[in-house]
């Protein structure tokens, strides 16, 4: 097989690169055209923030991965993609690579799962536009399995990795359960906008909004369904809230230790969180030392984004475990695909006799006689090619015994003629 | 039946430790390899214990409350059972290891010391004394269990406030969820206490003509069912929440612990019968 493939990644080439080269929805079916009439026979891209990947089978022999990458440039008219910006592959480290990209283990983030629903995009553009064929279509079983079976039997998705994510999971250590919570996000940019959408996703109760431009407060609010909060005022409701995200980018502190103590003794020890993501920083560091008042910034957030991404790491070696069993069982298959049409024609072969000579009989013995007949034709040829079919399917499977498997179908076609698919001249013979 | 009971006095200590060790284990790795056999474990070694009871009842002809060390057995296995419909009816799993602990600590002491009683003092062959008995053992587990919690409770308060996010981070659930455990296990403490406390009423003065309601032991219960009453309605009328109402259920464990130790060793009473 001649899977051949180039990749443009975090790796390879800095942000810059990687956004001319990215190919949005249209932009992949357009260049599909082009791959399709020009250099490859079926195949798929995946192209996101992070990479740009181009993989099929050659329409012709001697396709070089160079070229797949020229037809690249030209069509979105890159000037500086260098060769040393592109990584390329061939054969088994192809299928190595796209194991690779599915498990999450080539992402920026380690373990990223998005990557995963990403891919079966690619494969469902490269299906719809009619660019997948028998073998890629397998490599897309194998990649979604590879994706799956990491997030299932590794940790290799586990833990927050990213800082707004890394508050959740101390929050989810604080409560039980956020439906019935309060959270204030003090700041309406996009730093507290994406908090706000992760505690949304949480199933947080509500949400409010405050902000010095009230009018952003106001979109980020409806954006994320919650409510606002005049800025003047928000301290005066600060106990009403279970969790205080700040992020704004006042130059000094918006939040002082007495408006926390205020607040907490309002709330008679129900504790409260405080994210603190802003630079610098918008609530007084000192209030982490008020009972039941639980403060984080982005350093302390970090130390679980930095452990979590270390256990990632370390669970490296068992998605490549089940990346290399998963390829294993590609070639497995793959090598059964030569011998299958030899399997189907001599069971033709089989089967055509058999009609054949019960069609001789059908009218000189008893209809009951003739079923009894045809059962026992049926089980007679079931039972003749059950070994040789077996071994066969063995030979190929265990992949280290292809010569000896092509050379057991090449005895089989010369036996039985199967080359000619020539069942007539058996029954000319027979007669 | 006796060499039975023998086996069985034998065989739970090294099952309570087994079931301690596959909890732990679990705790430390969460790896999911043996989240299911813990729970086989437990109800082994509850089934097992249980059958245990039974047999030593029935065979010594009393209920297996008549010293300290048939206490020590029962105690053990009301905080495992405990702990065990905790688990099932919450299904949270992290906590256990720090609860059987208990059961392998009485067990273990009950194995050793334990003896075959079949000459018991009349009293205490009466049914009422043994759900007297039975019930109060199940109240002191519950705040032995309110207890534990409590202190997990602190453990995982601590490192949070501290950023620190390691083992007991990870695998306690959180503080909302301790609280409510600590708070469920002092209202089932406090429930089996009041009932102890309603039998004992009831057939004290039968068995003792000459009660004393000033008994040391009675008074140092009282003070334990004042605290934790008091304690239980604070949280439910004033919706009290985290430290404060921990800090009361260690404080009220404390003090039920202490004035035990102190009606029983150090004053005379008519309700000491070991």
């Amino acid at each position: 097989m001649t899977l051949i493939g180039i990749s443009i990644n975090h790796r390879t080439s800095p942000i810059e690169l990687r956004e001319s080269v990215h190919l949005s929805i249209n932009e992949q079916q357009d260049f599909i055209s082009i791959l399709k009439d020009k250099v490859l026979e079926e195949g798929f891209i995946i192209s996101t923030c992070n990479r740009t990947e181009i993989f099929g089978i050659p329409a012709k022999g001697n396709l070089k991965t160079d070229e797949i990458a020229e037809y690249l440039i030209k069509f979105k008219k890159v000037e500086n993609l260098l060769p040393e910006h592109i990584e390329t592959f061939t054969g088994e480290d192809a299928l190595l690579h796209i194991g690779k990209v599915a498990a999450g283990i080539d992402s920026l983030i380690t373990g990223d799962s998005q990557i995963l629903s990403q891919c079966k995009e690619s494969f469902r553009i490269s299906v719809n536009e009619e660019f997948s064929n028998t073998i890629t279509r397998k490599i897309f079983d194998i990649a979604v399995r590879i994706g799956k079976r990491s997030i299932k039997e590794t940790l290799i998705s586990q833990g927050a990795v990213t800082v707004s994510y890394a508050a959740i999971q101390v929050i989810e250590k604080i409560f039980a359960s956020l439906e019935k919570k309060s959270a204030l996000v003090i700041g309406a940019g996009e730093t507290s906008e994406l908090a706000a959408v992760h505690l949304m996703s949480r199933n947080i109760g509500n949400i409010t909004i405050t902000n010095r431009t009230a009018e952003k407060a106001g979109k980020l609010a409806k954006k994320v369904g919650g409510s606002t909060i005049d800025f003047a005022e928000f301290r005066e409701y600060l106990h009403k809230f279970d969790v205080i995200l700040s992020a704004t980018s006042a130059d000094k502190i918006i939040v002082q230790y007495d408006d926390i103590k205020k607040a907490i003794s309002k709330r008679r020890g129900t504790p409260i969180f405080i994210m603190d993501i802003a630079i610098p920083r918008d609530i007084d560091s000192s209030v982490r030392k008020i009972d039941n008042v639980f403060y984080n910034d982005i350093d302390s957030l970090n130390v679980i984004v930095e452990q979590n991404l270390k256990k990632r790491k370390s669970e490296i070696p068992k998605v490549e475990k089940i990346i290399n069993e998963e390829v294993g069982n590609f070639y497995n298959w793959y090598n059964t695909l030569g011998i299958i049409p030899t399997i189907k024609s001599l069971r033709s072969f089989f089967e055509e006799i058999e009609r054949d000579e019960l069609e001789k009989i059908k009218y000189k013995v008893t209809k009951e006689d003739y079923v009894k007949l045809e059962d026992m034709a049926k089980r007679l040829v079931g039972r003749i090619l059950h070994n040789p079919t077996v071994k066969l399917r063995e030979l190929a499977e265990k992949g280290d015994n292809l010569d000896k498997a092509n050379q057991h179908t090449s005895v089989i076609n010369y036996l039985f003629d199967l080359d000619k698919g020539n069942v007539n001249n058996n029954k000319n013979n027979g007669r | 039946m006796i060499n039975t009971l023998h086996l069985l006095n034998n065989v739970l200590p090294i099952l309570y430790i087994l079931t301690f060790g596959i909890y732990i284990y679990d705790f430390v790795k969460d790896n999911g390899k043996v989240h299911n056999v813990k729970r086989v474990f437990l109800f082994i070694s509850l089934f097992l214990h249980i059958l245990y009871l039974l047999i030593r009842t029935a065979e010594f002809n009393h209920p297996p409350i008549t010293n300290k060390f048939e206490i020590f057995t029962v105690l053990a296995f009301c905080l495992a059972f405990s702990y065990f419909l905790i688990e099932l009816f919450t299904d949270i799993r992290g906590t256990g290891a720090f609860i059987i602990f208990f059961s392998v600590i009485f067990q273990l002491i009950s194995t050793i010391f334990i003896q075959d009683l079949h000459e018991v003092k009349e009293v205490l062959r009466n049914r009422l004394l043994g759900i007297h008995v039975i019930s109060a053992l199940g109240g002191y587990a519950g705040f032995t269990i309110a207890a534990v919690y409590g202190l997990l409770f602190f453990m995982l308060y601590k490192d949070i406030k501290l950023n620190k996010f390691g083992l007991i981070f990870k695998r306690l659930p959180s503080l909302e969820i301790l609280e409510k455990l600590n708070f469920y296990a002092v209202l089932i403490g406090f429930i089996l206490l009041t009932f102890s406390m309603l039998i004992g009423f009831i057939w004290l003065p039968e068995a003792f003509p000459n009660i004393n309601y000033l008994d040391p032991k009675l008074i140092s219960v009282g003070i334990v069912w004042l605290i934790f009453g008091i304690g239980i309605l604070a949280k439910v009328m004033a919706k009290l929440y985290g430290k404060k109402v921990i800090v009361f259920s260690i404080v009220g464990y404390i003090i039920a612990i202490l004035s035990m130790l102190v009606s029983n060793v150090f004053t005379q009473t008519f309700h000491s019968f070991y």
